[in-house]
């Protein structure tokens, strides 16, 4: 195993005429080559921000404060554009939510594939061509010499999500994001959907930074989480650590949200409140507001993420850090 | 695309039935005879009769409209009873109908030439001054009537600047094609302008439009070049919607082409119908709206194919 | 971008009344406070042209010996009196005709635009309210096919039907300024309708109808008390954006001879005799009601567009 992504205090914010968002508000974290790191929040928690940041696809009125995205060993904050276009597609790729507004209506997914392939590999057009076609395949899509030259709107969701999937590993990413894939796809074929990210992941030796606000799909998929909350990272473990010892009252809540599999959800909790503002962020613990357990110093003093066992970081007061595991982590 | 071509075709049938109807209409609206009325001061007892019969104001309603629809369908327009007295109405048209189409074409072209690259720019250097400059200058094409602007040109080009092309008039093909435009270049500008500020205001708001759409961003992650993300995302995308502008927009050229012929003094069918008012000549003025209402009907169909041509969701309705 | 940015309720703790959110992203746009302010001149110069104008706008002056009309700005009659901006062929003072000129354009606009609202809200709140049934089919159709007329030529081709000049109609009397607000009217009452019926079709689906029609409210009560309320807004953005296109319609009609006939002052005619002194470098008398019908359409603009944005803040972001 070796580190294939660093991300160290990464403040990215937006500034709206209503004040700034403080979108992602210092975020540490790594990722190894090969594996899953799934990162769970709910809508404004600041995933997508982080994902695009890593892009270094923030767009005004957004700008990335300060911080370092080290992408195998190099800050990707400090390359120019041109290079960044050379890393975009290549290196890092990533497959957005909604396949129907993420594909241009007006270019065939074959075309819309072989362009990638234009700017990254030296092939031929022909041999551009017949390379989507062959991804297509890859990707499960029946008939694909037929559907290359389809337009994304001839396809159904799954086949334009397996078709995005395709453009996005075209041309063997070290580091896949997948922002939420699988949103509106109904269950088997999210279930598919992600039995063959897993493959290509083993096959390739991706590196996958999955978004979602699905636990379950965390669980079967991913071996590290972050849980995010307000721009924050809140908790983070791996995944069997997470699921059998979650720790920070969010986690616990979002854990609790998930319906049970036996019986149909008629007593789903879902955690009371809503997402702050991210322009008036409330002092002290961000989710202080709606938080169960509160005491004095969560409502004045910000909680730091902090180990509470190998491997394992929290940011809450309430949660007992043992002695002299907190103060390895800098 | 074929049936899609056909359904354009057939659902245009209906609208030009009612509108031919709404428009034989029109005589009937006026208020008492309408040979009195078209007659004015000149009542002679035994024309009357004579016009009566011809145009068989006698028969019942629906059947004066088929005749005159059946005609119509043969190119028969009718015959002129005031501006130029039994003259075939269609021979009028005729003559004039290329002097109408090369204005409108003209300034139809200049429009695009400008208004298009504009509009593009225009969004990609959002709030930056070339932006607020071509959106002022588009502010005042809008709000400038065309009468006006023509005036002004003729004023400056052609007073001021004593240039003989400026002064308005008409210079037929057969005495130079050169001098023929260059005497048609002020009118079309003057009926261009504001139509070249619609489109590119809605250039600028399409363009803007598909800038923010998620597949740009896709493209951008993908580390597509900038200038190719412009071409094959935002500008064919944004053309889609302005096309259907552009179409709806032309009957403004046409209506418009009737005070710029005024201005200029060109000899089309927009001055024929004009006299036609002015001399209340219903043959005339039924012929010639009929008309401005077919090419309107035509250009939309083109217009639709086109839209067909730039959209595969339309091209490929059905099918999924 | 999957990024939602909280309402601006929770930081402020306040409710702010939907007029006061209104008019603050109404003030934040500077141009539609500046077309705000030319349509409040233009109101202000319509309602007191009788103390503002100088002179009688008919009365006509003799040029001193040696001068000739129309004479330049600042020129002296005879007698001695003062033209500030010059008189017109005929001897009359250019700026007292053109405050009552500005007078009856806005008169004819705003009574027009009255009258098409009238019309068109109507048919649109039947067709809205019996949206799927032969009513709406028939209203829908017949404002498709009045649409597939340029509004120009529609408006001549109604000014042909019922005559120049005042008309009579049975034991009635129209004058002619009333019979221009009909054909105008006439022209724009389908965009009304279309808007009506859009907005009627919206609201029909809202919860608050529904529970209305469940407690047994007649349609007719539904209609007014209910849903006429929010149509309010949408039907004041069209009646101004409208407002613009109605001033150049008028004034093309009234430069083309077919609208407002002399001696009543009209800036669209002065402009047409104006045409004929052009080269004696008569800059004043095309400068003076061209610069006033120019200036009215981009205030009118203005506003709509403010109005518009103002009431669909997250559009007016796109078109920024």
């Amino acid at each position: 195993m070796r580190e294939l992504l660093r991300v160290e205090g990464l403040v990215t914010r937006f500034y709206t005429d209503e004040g700034v968002v403080k979108a992602v508000d210092g975020s540490w974290f790594a990722l190894e080559a090969d594996e899953a790191l799934g990162v769970v929040g709910e809508s404004g928690s600041g995933k997508t921000v982080t994902a695009l940041s890593i892009m270094r696809l923030i767009e005004n009125p957004g700008r990335i404060e300060s911080g370092r995205i080290l992408f195998r060993g190099e800050d990707l904050l400090e390359k120019p554009e041109r290079e960044m276009r050379r890393i975009r597609g290549k290196e890092i790729s990533m497959v957005f939510q909604d396949s129907l507004s993420s594909l241009n209506p007006t270019l065939t997914i074959g075309a819309q594939i072989a362009r990638v392939l234009k700017y990254h590999t030296r092939l031929t057009r022909r041999a551009r061509w017949q390379r989507a076609v062959k991804l297509l395949e890859a990707v499960g899509i029946p008939e694909p010499a037929k559907r290359v030259s389809h337009y994304p709107h001839q396809l159904s969701g799954g086949m334009r999500q397996r078709a995005l999937i395709a453009m996005a590993i075209s041309c063997n990413p070290k580091l896949l994001i997948l922002d939420e894939p699988t949103t509106a796809l109904d269950v088997t074929i999210e279930a598919q959907i992600f039995g063959l990210i897993g493959e290509l992941k083993d096959e390739f030796r991706m590196g996958v930074f999955l978004i979602t606000h699905d636990l379950s799909v965390v669980a079967s998929f991913c071996q590290q989480v972050i849980i995010m909350y307000a721009g924050k990272i809140v908790e983070e473990a791996d995944v069997q650590e997470l699921y059998g010892n979650p720790l920070h009252p969010y986690t616990l809540g979002l854990l609790r949200s998930i319906p049970p599999l036996e019986e149909e959800a008629e007593r789903l909790e879902s955690i009371p409140g809503e997402v702050p503002d991210l322009i008036n962020l409330p002092p002290g613990c961000n989710f202080s507001p709606r938080c169960a357990l509160t005491d004095e110093r969560c409502w004045h003093e910000e909680p730091e993420l902090a180990e509470v066992s190998p491997g394992h970081r929290v940011a809450c007061h309430r949660v007992a850090v043992p002695v002299g595991v907190g103060e390895i982590h800098g | 695309m074929i049936v899609y071509l056909l359904k354009r075709l057939i659902l245009a049938i209906p609208t030009l039935l009612i509108a031919s109807f709404l428009i034989f209409s029109l005589v009937h609206i006026a208020p008492g005879d309408p040979i009195r009325v078209m007659l004015g001061q000149y009542q002679d007892p035994e024309l009357i009769a004579r016009l009566r019969e011809a145009m068989g104001l006698d028969l019942p309603f629906h059947v004066q409209y088929l005749r005159w629809l059946g005609k119509v369908l043969q190119g028969d327009l009718g015959l002129s009873i005031t501006v130029k007295r039994g003259a075939s109405v269609a021979g009028l048209i005729a003559q004039r109908f290329s002097v109408t189409v090369e204005l409108a074409t003209f300034s139809l072209i200049i429009a695009l030439l400008i208004a298009i690259p504009t509009g593009v720019i225009s969004a990609l250097r959002q709030n930056r001054l070339s932006d607020h400059i071509s959106r002022i200058i588009a502010l005042a094409g809008v709000s400038i009537p065309n009468f006006f602007l023509g005036i002004l040109l003729i004023l400056f080009v052609g007073v001021y600047l004593r240039q003989p092309w400026g002064a308005g008039g008409y210079v037929p093909f057969s005495r130079g094609l050169g001098r023929n435009l260059a005497h048609m270049f002020l009118p079309a500008v003057a009926l261009g302008t504001a139509y070249a500020a619609i489109i590119m205001r809605m250039m600028r708001s399409a363009m803007l439009d598909a800038m923010s759409q998620d597949f740009v961003r896709t493209a951008r992650a993908m580390g597509i070049a900038p200038g190719d993300i412009v071409r094959r995302d935002i500008v064919k995308n944004a053309l889609i919607p302005v096309v259907t502008v552009i179409g709806n927009s032309i009957g403004y050229l046409l209506g418009g082409s009737i005070v710029t012929e005024t201005v200029f003094r060109l000899p089309g069918v927009g001055n024929l119908v004009i006299m036609g008012v002015f001399r209340r000549d219903f043959p005339v003025i039924q012929a010639v709206v009929l008309i401005i209402v077919v090419v309107r009907i035509i250009i939309n169909l083109v217009v639709d194919l086109t839209y067909g041509f730039l959209d595969p969701r339309i091209r490929y309705g059905g099918e999924r | 971008m999957a990024w939602e940015i909280q309402s601006g309720e929770y930081e402020l703790g306040a409710h702010r009344t939907l007029l006061q959110e209104f008019w603050r992203n109404f003030r934040r746009n500077k141009l539609s406070l500046i077309g705000g302010f030319i349509v409040l001149f233009y109101a202000f110069l319509a309602i007191f042209a009788p103390l503002l104008a100088p002179y009688d706008p008919i009365e006509q002056y003799d040029a001193p010996r040696g001068m000739r009309n129309p004479m330049p700005p600042l020129s002296r009659d005879v007698d001695g009196r003062l033209f500030l901006l010059g008189t017109d062929k005929f001897g009359r003072d250019i700026l007292s005709r053109a405050i009552y000129g500005t007078r009856t354009l806005l008169q004819v606009a705003v009574g027009s635009i009255s009258i098409a609202m009238l019309l068109g809200v109507t048919m649109g709140a039947i067709a809205g309210y019996r949206a799927g049934t032969w009513v709406d089919e028939l209203l829908m159709r017949a404002v498709d096919i009045m649409l597939s007329f340029p509004s120009l030529v529609l408006a001549i081709a109604l000014v042909g039907a019922f005559g120049i000049g005042k008309i009579q109609i049975g034991p009635f009397t129209l004058s002619n300024i009333v019979k221009i607000m009909l054909v105008i009217a006439i022209t724009y009452s389908p965009r009304f309708a279309r808007v009506m019926r859009a907005v009627v079709l919206q609201e029909m689906g809202k919860d608050y109808v529904a529970a209305a029609k469940i407690s047994g409210a007649s349609s007719a009560r539904i209609l007014l008390a209910e849903i006429f309320p929010n149509t309010i807004p949408p039907i004041i953005v069209q009646a101004s954006l409208m407002m613009a296109t109605t001033v150049l319609t008028t004034s093309s009609l009234s430069f083309l001879g077919l609208g407002l006939q002399p001696p009543r002052p009209s800036l669209g005619l002065m402009l047409n005799e104006a045409r004929d002194y052009l080269f004696w470098g008569a800059w004043w008398y095309v400068m003076v009601p061209g610069g006033l019908i120019t200036l009215a359409i981009l205030g009118f603009n203005l506003l709509g567009d403010g109005l518009r944005d103002a009431l669909d803040p997250r559009q007016a972001r796109r078109r920024g």
